[in-house]
């Protein structure tokens, strides 16, 4: 231990000498490292959006209900109120016709022109419910018992869609990043491999002076973190400048998309990729001297 | 009082694996302080000897002892301890490039018990033994071989050691500079410090200073005391 700490400036010498004695190949270790790590971030980013989207959708998740007009506004709003109370629902308002016809005009937008063919505005007023994805089935039981309900469209379909989307994003975002991991640390152990291989003549000389096994490895430790840390910067910077230009061009062109912040996703990104560097390179570096020592 | 054996060896062989018999039932005694030449032709098992006192080779048969610490089914953490309190100058110097004449005679003592100032204090001194003082911040591969032989020296004798082990450090040189090298390595024996050199060189061996000559031939050895 008081070598290592005594020591702890040649090994970091001795480390950039290292890289510097090999510098093409290193150099390109060091690049490789920062595209996988680019490719991680691309991919931690894409999983971030995507459950952002999902979770945004599941919480717009909502089902209307048609009420019988006979009830008038007032009893309109008396059943929002009662919807209200049953468990899963967050909130239930009114929309009248007018509010329909201005919706419906949006969402046709330069074909909005059809809905001129009416004379009357051809939309009823209907309640709004926002529930919780989750309860549907529970919110549907709810809402027969009440009187004056006539018809529910509760999207059924959509919503298990959106359900099953962001389980399926959440498993297979989680199992791609975790092949992305595995692959970086296995690349980054075989460059720290090859890096002793390529001073197998510098550590056979240490031994035989008889210097620890821990005072060989370390400068090689330390030259495998700088790497992986240095990937990991680069790929970081390039992350944050593609992820903006990407949220800005998503969104401009697909305005109704939840997108999350982009300083809020390059951050997250910024740090899983730094926290990764370091887990990945020290794991890396350890596993590439343990199979060095044993080969 | 009569001196410790730094190196005792009886009835020893070595047996490479592919059935070579390098050493062949030897016996060697060398006290402390002294200098001793280990002496035959190519092949005879003079550097088999020097890996067998290094630990890099185990004996077949027989027993070794070094500096006390016996080389029989010995771990490679005692191997290593006793590494540290032996100065060896290999036949190929083994310096490493890229880093600086100071930096490789410094890189000896760096896992040994020393303060970092006295580290740098016994690399300037032994360079300065070899001649080498002027050449400290030049990288290794702008030097001769002469001088990479003698930052080689420098490097083990740096480590103050209790035993210098030269395996042919004469190799390659002319006359001149194979005895300049010889006298350097003998200048180095003192009361605590023994000194085993390997050689071809057996006409510049000087008996002022030679306490032992150690004669290997297929394997066989034999040696006399001088004086």
């Amino acid at each position: 231990m008081k070598n290592i700490n005594s020591n702890g400036v040649y090994f970091l010498k001795e480390a950039i000498t290292v890289f510097r004695l090999n510098l093409l190949s290193n150099i390109l270790s060091l690049f490789s490292i920062a595209l996988i790590f680019f490719m991680f971030a691309m991919m931690f980013s894409g999983w971030r959006v995507s459950n952002h989207v999902a979770e945004a959708l599941q919480t717009e998740a909502e089902i209307n209900v048609y009420y019988n007009k006979s009830i008038g506004t007032e009893g309109a709003l008396q059943l929002a109120g009662q919807i209200e109370g049953i468990y899963g629902v967050k909130e239930a308002r009114l929309v009248n016709e007018s509010e329909a016809y201005n919706r419906m005009e949006k969402i046709l937008g330069e074909e909005s022109k059809v809905l001129k063919v009416f004379d009357e505005n051809p939309f009823s007023s209907y309640l709004e419910v926002k529930i919780d994805l989750e309860q549907t089935d529970l919110v549907l039981k709810g809402l027969k018992i009440l009187p004056g309900i006539e018809h529910v469209r509760n999207n059924r379909d959509v919503l298990d869609r959106v359900r099953s989307i962001a389980g399926t994003i959440r498993i297979f975002g989680t199992m791609v990043l975790l092949a992305v991991a595995i692959c970086t640390m296995v690349i980054v152990s075989h460059m720290i491999r090859q890096g002793i291989e390529q001073n197998k003549e510098q550590i056979n000389t240490l031994r035989l002076l008889g210097a620890p096994e821990m005072f060989i490895g370390s400068p090689f430790l330390l030259e495998g973190l700088l790497l992986t840390l240095g990937g990991a910067a680069i790929s970081g910077l390039a992350a944050a400048l593609t992820i903006r230009q990407i949220n800005f061009q998503m969104a401009s062109t697909l305005p109704f998309m939840p997108l999350p912040s982009a300083g809020v996703l390059t951050h997250q990104m910024l740090l899983a990729i730094g926290f990764l560097g370091i887990v990945l390179g020290i794991a890396g570096s350890f596993l590439g001297l343990a199979s060095a020592r044993k080969s | 009082m009569k001196a410790k054996a730094v190196i005792e060896a009886a009835g020893v062989s070595l047996r490479y694996p592919d059935g070579t018999l390098a050493l062949n039932n030897i016996d060697l005694q060398i006290q402390q302080g002294e200098l001793a030449f280990v002496t035959g032709p190519s092949g005879s098992g003079k550097t088999s000897l020097l890996k067998l006192l290094l630990g890099m080779e185990y004996p077949t048969s027989g027993y070794v002892e070094v500096l006390g610490q016996d080389m029989n089914l010995t771990q490679a953490s005692a191997i290593r301890k006793l590494r540290r309190r032996i100065g060896p100058v290999f036949q190929e110097f083994k310096l490493l490039k890229g880093r600086t004449v100071l930096e490789n005679v410094i890189l000896g003592q760096r896992f040994l018990d020393v303060p970092q100032t006295q580290m740098k204090e016994n690399s300037l001194d032994a360079l300065k033994k070899v001649g080498l003082e002027h050449k400290a911040l030049s990288l290794v591969e702008n030097l001769s071989w002469g001088e990479h032989q003698r930052v080689a020296i420098a490097r083990a004798v740096a480590r103050k050691p209790l035993l210098i082990l030269a395996d042919e450090p004469t190799g390659n040189l002319d006359k001149e500079n194979a005895l300049k090298i010889l006298d350097l390595l003998a200048s180095f024996k003192d009361n605590k410090t023994s000194v085993l050199i390997t050689t071809h060189a057996t006409h510049l061996m000087k008996s002022e200073y030679t306490n032992m000559i150690i004669k290997i031939d297929q394997g066989a050895l034999e040696w006399e005391r001088i004086g």
